[in-house]
């Protein structure tokens, strides 16, 4: 082992750079990465081909090839036309529909994208929760986990697990293949839902049954008492005499009434006119609220209530127009910004009606918040606005209003390049990212996906993330610096048993995953933990594997996308996740150490 | 009717101005009222009331929230005390704490600081020297008073819709105009302006429940509909919310309440 060093001393200053802005975030993590790519080069820690080295590596290839893929079964319909017959096998029982969702959906994210995954399962889940009468906050955190548990099945599950053979390569260690992780991820999912199964009436918020009938106009019970319905109403010919004007946004605000629609004399009709509107005498409104608070005004502001829906018969009609909520979906562009500055009824001619987050239901001043993510939006609109909404891309909707633009036809073509793919690597042993770049060509050339969406569907984010990453783990290894960490570390607590070390890894790899990001805890960790093994003769690529599966274990907080996504659509709180991560976390260690040591020793 | 306001200093008269108006109008006069309303709603001794109130805050109760809830208490029982209309209130910061009522009349009386001090001199038989030092004194604990805590100056006239300097005109056409003004369209009664004054002391009453344990809340209402604005985290604000929802089941008028985590709140807030 080589002593201590400047070079040495400068590596750890840049991880404790690294590890401080992923902390505190200043800047976004991918943002840290380029930095890290830079800078090191700079101080002549790495070489310029080392800093860029990840962008060219096959963790990158794959996982943007594993992207498109993703963004090729998804555009078929192909996973959403699985649910039905999956229905059909778990029938009306919960508990067999939490297994069984999460059964797909492990597998599913095992070759997408985990939030990927659990974002073509979000609007099927809540309408079987609509249908069966099941409260959706008893299956979507299961789901989610299984989602994120998914990632382990296989190589190209999780980001980790796609690095693994790229950080491992420095140190002569066999690269892991496709399945290698399966019987491990198998059991880490089983054991996963088996928790929730056995335990899910403790840790499980309980939530309200949805035993009320469906009204005709398509929402759920619970949301008509939250929000309300759709009513008419006309204002008088002397309306604007003798008083101060009203404005759309002065109904909002006095009587928690939304204006959805309105139709100034003779017959102009405005849909989800902007707040600063005001409202002229004979006007007739289409208002959505609960029917007090419509009487309410009514009376306090001279306007007719009209006992059914006339001029917006149709469009209010179910067919027309409707409400979805629709979700801030994770790196949403709407983060951090308020419904004020994003204007959603002057750019869409849409109506936000309230925000869900944690549990609560914001109706009041929406517009002042500024948004978080998983934060649920239940906007109203017709069908046609609501889809241009959708196709924006920031918003996640919870009914697919955008149906057309589905592909099914070209099912059997995705199905058809992801066996391909499959094949190649199982059978010819073909390199795990040409294979899987193979099967995404396939996917375009067919025209399951255009070149266009192709190249949409790849988020630069995760993509720097790791290839920016990839330089401070080679600059770790390189330096002596994991070397030094490892010998210190050990030398401190004397010769360990492997099963002692491998626990601690993978303590060591969950704590990192929940304050920085996955990505950067797998990068930091296994240089360091291959050291570490080596020095005690235990197995290095068991060692590895451990970083990369436990920095999935990532449940006590709702930091993952995941988690992030659900909460809001699963009405749960921050407590509801410790509780039952809490549960999954501790269950995982000891599983997948066991499985580890059952299946290929230490 | 009206709620008139008006804002005074020492010995300007305006204590006279105010009685003479509201027997004129057959309106009810208040000012210290507001106080023992205050004290005894809260359980505040009145001395330390009138000392929280009165007196500008020091340096440490500016960092720390030690004044605010006085305020709160004060604010809570003026809202009270004018809601039910036809009132002059010649108290403490009326201008200020009644913000964004269109009905109230914001008058201000002075007086030439000589007369004061003659007024002073007389009443207290102290010299000239030690009668001009009080009143500066005072005059410059109320100034400063309005200042830490609304960010306005009680000297600056825009403030009100009428200053009448008591010299060369008398304390009788000073009751006049006030008089006259209080009749004019702009100050009458309507719905909307009641509805004003209810969700002010609506808000108030709120933000005077909460203020001793979360010194941060603002407070907003709107046709009863209560918004509290809070830098806590959710889960305060949660804990919040149940805590409100508990204590305002037997208040009347509350439509909805929503409490806001990490929202600035707007400048009308109380």
């Amino acid at each position: 082992m080589q002593p201590l060093n400047p070079e040495m001393i400068l590596v750890m200053f840049m991880i404790g750079v690294a590890v401080f802005l992923f902390v505190v975030e200043w800047v976004r993590v991918d943002v840290v990465a380029i930095l890290m790519m830079v800078s090191l080069p700079l101080l002549h820690l790495v070489t310029p081909k080392e800093a860029f080295i990840g962008l060219s590596s096959n963790a990158v290839i794959s996982i943007i090839a594993v992207i498109i893929i993703g963004a090729g079964l998804d555009k078929t319909g192909l996973i959403n036309n699985l649910i039905a017959p999956i229905l059909k096998v778990a029938g009306n029982s919960p508990s067999r529909i939490v297994i069984a969702i999460s059964f797909a959906i492990a597998i599913i994210s095992s070759f997408m994208q985990n939030i990927g995954a659990a974002a073509l399962f979000l609007p099927a889940i809540q309408r079987i929760s609509k249908t069966l009468k099941v409260p959706i906050s008893k299956l979507l955190m299961p789901i989610g986990f299984s989602a994120i548990l998914g990632g382990t099945v296989t190589l190209v599950g999780s980001s980790p697990l796609i690095l693994l053979n790229d950080l491992i390569a420095p140190f002569d260690l066999q690269p892991f293949g496709l399945f290698d992780v399966t019987p491990v991820g198998l059991a880490l999912v089983t054991a996963g839902i088996l928790c929730f199964v056995l335990f899910g009436r403790f840790i499980l918020p309980q939530g309200a049954k949805e035993t009320s009938e469906e009204s005709s106009n398509g929402r759920d019970a619970d949301s008509i008492q939250e929000i309300g319905e759709a009513y008419e109403l006309e204002t008088p010919e002397d309306f604007t005499h003798y008083r101060d004007p009203v404005r759309v946004e002065d109904l909002r605000r006095r009587y928690l009434v939304n204006v959805v629609a309105l139709v100034e004399p003779p017959d102009f009709k405005i849909f989800s006119p902007p707040p600063d509107t005001v409202i002229h005498s004979d006007v007739i409104l289409a208002v959505v609220g609960r029917k007090e608070d419509v009487l309410r005004m009514a009376e306090s502001e001279d306007m007719r209530l009209k006992a059914d829906l006339d001029a917006f018969k149709d469009d209010l009609d179910e067919q027309a127009s409707g409400s979805v909520e629709a979700v801030v979906a994770p790196r949403s562009t709407l983060n951090g910004k308020t419904l004020k500055q994003i204007d959603l009824p002057d750019r869409f001619q849409v109506t936000p009606l309230a925000v869900y987050r944690q549990g609560e239901t914001y109706r009041a001043q929406i517009g002042d918040l500024p948004l978080r993510v998983g934060d649920a939006i239940l906007i109203h609109g017709t069908w046609k606005r609501l889809q241009l909404l959708q196709a924006e891309g920031s918003l996640l909707f919870n009914t697919p209003v955008d149906v057309e633009s589905l592909r099914p036809e070209k099912a059997a073509f995705a199905g058809l390049w992801l066996s391909v793919s499959l094949v190649m690597i199982l059978v010819f042993k073909i390199h795990l990212s040409v294979s899987l770049m193979t099967g995404a060509l396939g996917m375009i050339i067919t025209r399951v996906l255009s070149i266009d969406e192709a190249y949409g569907a790849v988020d630069w984010r995760t993509i720097f993330l790791l290839a920016g990453l990839i330089p401070l783990g080679i600059a770790t290894q390189k330096t002596g610096t994991a070397a030094w960490i490892a010998h210190t570390v050990l030398a401190a607590t004397g010769t360990v048993e492997p099963v002692v070390l491998f626990t601690i890894i993978g303590l060591l790899s969950t704590a990192f995953t929940l304050v920085i990001s996955n990505v950067g805890a797998t990068v930091l960790l296994v240089p360091l933990v291959v050291n570490m093994a080596v020095a005690a003769h235990a197995d290095p690529r068991m060692a590895a594997l451990v970083v990369g599966l436990a920095t999935s274990n990532s449940f006590i907080l709702p930091t993952h996308q995941v988690n992030a996504l659900y909460m809001g659509p699963g009405r749960y709180r921050s407590t509801d996740f410790m509780k039952a991560g809490l549960l999954i976390s501790l269950v995982f260690i000891p599983v997948m150490i066991g499985t580890i040591y059952l299946i290929y020793g230490f | 009717m009206a709620i008139i306001t008006i804002s005074r200093g020492s010995y300007s008269r305006g204590k006279e101005v105010a009685e003479r108006v509201a027997a004129e109008l057959g309106y009810e006069c208040l000012s210290r009222e507001v106080i023992l309303e205050a004290s005894d709603r809260y359980h505040i001794p009145e001395l330390k009331m009138v000392k929280a109130v009165h007196d500008a805050p020091s340096l440490l109760e500016r960092l720390g929230h030690a004044k605010q809830d006085f305020i709160a208490y004060y604010q809570s029982a003026l809202t009270r005390a004018v809601q039910k209309d036809n009132v002059v209130y010649h108290g403490l910061a009326g201008h200020v704490l009644l913000k964004g009522v269109p009905h109230v009349l914001k008058v201000r009386i002075i007086a030439d600081l000589e007369d004061r001090v003659v007024d002073e001199m007389k009443r207290e038989e102290s010299s000239d020297q030690e009668a001009r030092s009080l009143i500066l004194r005072d005059d410059q604990e109320r100034r400063k008073w309005t200042r830490n805590l609304y960010g306005v100056d009680p000297w600056d006239s825009a403030l009100y819709d009428i200053v009448v300097h008591i010299r060369k005109f008398t304390v009788s056409n000073a009751v006049e105009f006030i008089c006259r003004a209080a009749r004019l369209d702009p100050f009458a009664t309507t719905a909307r302006s009641q509805r004003k004054i209810d969700d002010l002391a609506l808000a108030s009453q709120i933000k005077a429940m909460l203020v001793e344990v979360h010194p941060d809340v603002r407070v907003t209402c709107d046709y009863g509909n209560v918004l509290i604005y809070t830098v806590n985290d959710d889960r305060m604000a949660r804990r919040m919310k149940e805590k409100v929802e508990a204590l305002t089941r037997k208040i009347q008028g509350i439509n909805h309440i929503e409490v806001h985590p990490g929202v600035s709140a707007p400048k009308i807030s109380v």
